[in-house]
């Protein structure tokens, strides 16, 4: 055989193995989200920290909240190290569904719409959305939203709720995050606006010659971590880990820590 | 990591979309002649007005420039309320979109009417014409034809920075596309076709430019 003819066979057969080695499926792929963070022994959790009390930035510029204590927790328990991947509101789902984070812990409340795209594990707290506003203006039943501007924020649950239970003729005016929202409230670019009844009071407090006041109750909702689809393994160690928290008290001490009121009994599912 | 598109979903709300992108288009649109004739005022106050105006435009055009977009937005909307000017969402956005472009294209213009020749202006002024005329036949005219590209290059931009305006609740594309994805949750699918109306936009704007410059400046045998 020439060297030519052992060149080109060399090669084809280089070739060969090449495509063999890109067809047989790469064993990686089976391994579940839950032991790739075992083995890794890092979480990474998608936060908002821009959402009081569930996720604030502290004084030291570090994540802080009741979620984010939950998160910090739960972290610790499965033996990993906790990656904090900070997002707005209107990320939440995204940062989950795009694989930057494998859970995320912020505040989400259980919508049957947002169960359509990601798993809720059990609910670990519970919220209610109000609408409120200064003293000044008068609303006391829904009907009083009719020509009054009402700022809300996306990807909320005040997002999925107001818009069906405010009348025609209320204009809701949508804003990009809770900030926004607060700020255009304070400035009377909006009459009123929606958020979690924590939110409201945090705004009150901090704008006491406002005199805001909690005008309408919208909704109450309980709220949970949330993983992708088909996360099953990582999803019942989340449960089991809320079960766990449940009896011995750490998710009550850290919801009362945070909000000031007592944990209400967590329901299942 | 499996994603399923689901493209389907934005074709149901394909309506919603193209009346964002309708929006887009009008509120640019407005903001270039609104930003234009602006720039021009201020460039003809710059050349002729005594000091303190042309302090007070030289103020006015390194301030915009030199801040960034969204914070004078922002500005706008939830700072000057406290100073009794409450705009609403869209007026505030034009009148932010006005201001930034006016500053920019004041530049550019001025950039236009020092490049021409010293002669013109003379030969102008020796044949009597008011100065107005002078402004408008012998200045304005043949520098814009000279800083078209320019200008059309920072129109394009203000079409695309528009999509920030969604921050205070201005409705455009940007701020149906959040809209949608916020409450269907398909963010890919809805972004990659936002990306694709606004390359659309910018085109058709570019074309559109195209047009206007070829129909004032080079139909006619003014050159």
């Amino acid at each position: 055989m020439t060297m030519k003819k052992l060149g080109l066979r060399l090669v084809a057969l280089a070739v060969l193995a090449a495509v063999a080695a890109m067809l047989t499926p790469h064993s990686a792929s089976a391994e579940s989200t839950l032991d790739k963070i075992l083995r890794e022994k890092k979480l990474r959790v998608a936060i908002d920290v821009a959402n009081p009390p569930f996720g604030v930035l502290g004084k030291d510029g570090q994540p802080d909240g009741s979620d984010v204590a939950v998160a910090r927790q739960l972290a610790k328990d499965l033996g990993a190290e906790i990656e904090f991947v900070q997002v707005p509101s209107t990320g939440r789902i995204p940062a989950l569904l795009a694989g930057r984070a494998d859970v995320t812990i912020a505040s989400i409340s259980v919508t049957a719409d947002r169960a359509k795209a990601v798993m809720f594990c059990n609910p670990n707290g519970a919220l209610s959305i109000t609408i409120f506003a200064p003293q000044a203006v008068a609303v006391k039943t829904p009907a009083d939203l009719v020509g009054k501007r009402v700022g809300i924020t996306r990807a909320t649950l005040e997002e999925a709720t107001v818009p069906k239970m405010a009348p025609a003729g209320t204009n809701i005016v949508w804003f990009d995050d809770l900030a926004s929202t607060t700020q255009a409230l304070l400035s009377g670019q909006v009459d009123a606006a929606a958020m979690t009844g924590f939110a409201e009071k945090a705004v009150a407090d901090a704008n006491p010659d406002k005199h805001i006041e909690n005008k309408l109750l919208v909704t109450t909702a309980f709220y949970g971590p949330i993983v992708r689809h088909d996360e099953f393994e990582l999803r019942q160690w989340i449960n089991t880990w809320l079960f766990l928290n449940t009896q011995n008290g750490f998710l009550a001490a850290t919801y009362k820590k945070y909000t000031g009121l007592d944990l209400p009994p967590l329901p299942v599912f | 990591m499996n994603y399923v598109f689901h493209f389907n979903v934005v074709l149901d709300h394909l309506p919603e979309l193209i009346e964002g992108a309708w929006l887009t288009i009008r509120l640019s649109a407005m903001a270039m002649a609104l930003g234009l004739a602006l720039a021009v005022v201020t460039a003809y106050a710059r050349m002729t007005g005594p000091a303190p105006v042309v302090w007070l435009v030289a103020g006015y055009v390194e301030l915009i420039r030199n801040t960034p977009f969204l914070v004078q937005i922002f500005i706008i909307y939830f700072s000057l309320p406290a100073l009794g000017i409450r705009l609403e969402a869209n007026e505030a956005a034009l009148a932010a979109m006005t201001v930034n472009l006016g500053a920019y294209a004041t530049e550019i213009l001025r950039a236009g009417i020092e490049a021409l020749p010293r002669g013109q202006i003379e030969a102008a002024k020796a044949l009597g014409l008011p100065r107005l005329a002078i402004f408008r036949y012998v200045i304005l005219f043949p520098a814009l034809k000279t800083v078209f590209p320019a200008l059309a290059s920072q129109f394009i931009l203000l079409m695309l920075g528009s999509s920030v305006v969604s921050a205070i609740s201005a409705v455009e594309l940007t701020a149906v596309t959040n809209s949608l994805q916020s409450t269907t949750f398909r963010a890919f699918e809805f972004y990659f076709f936002a990306t694709g109306l606004y390359l659309a936009m910018a085109l058709g704007f570019r074309f559109a430019l195209g047009v206007i410059y070829w129909a004032a400046f080079q139909r006619r045998a003014w050159n």
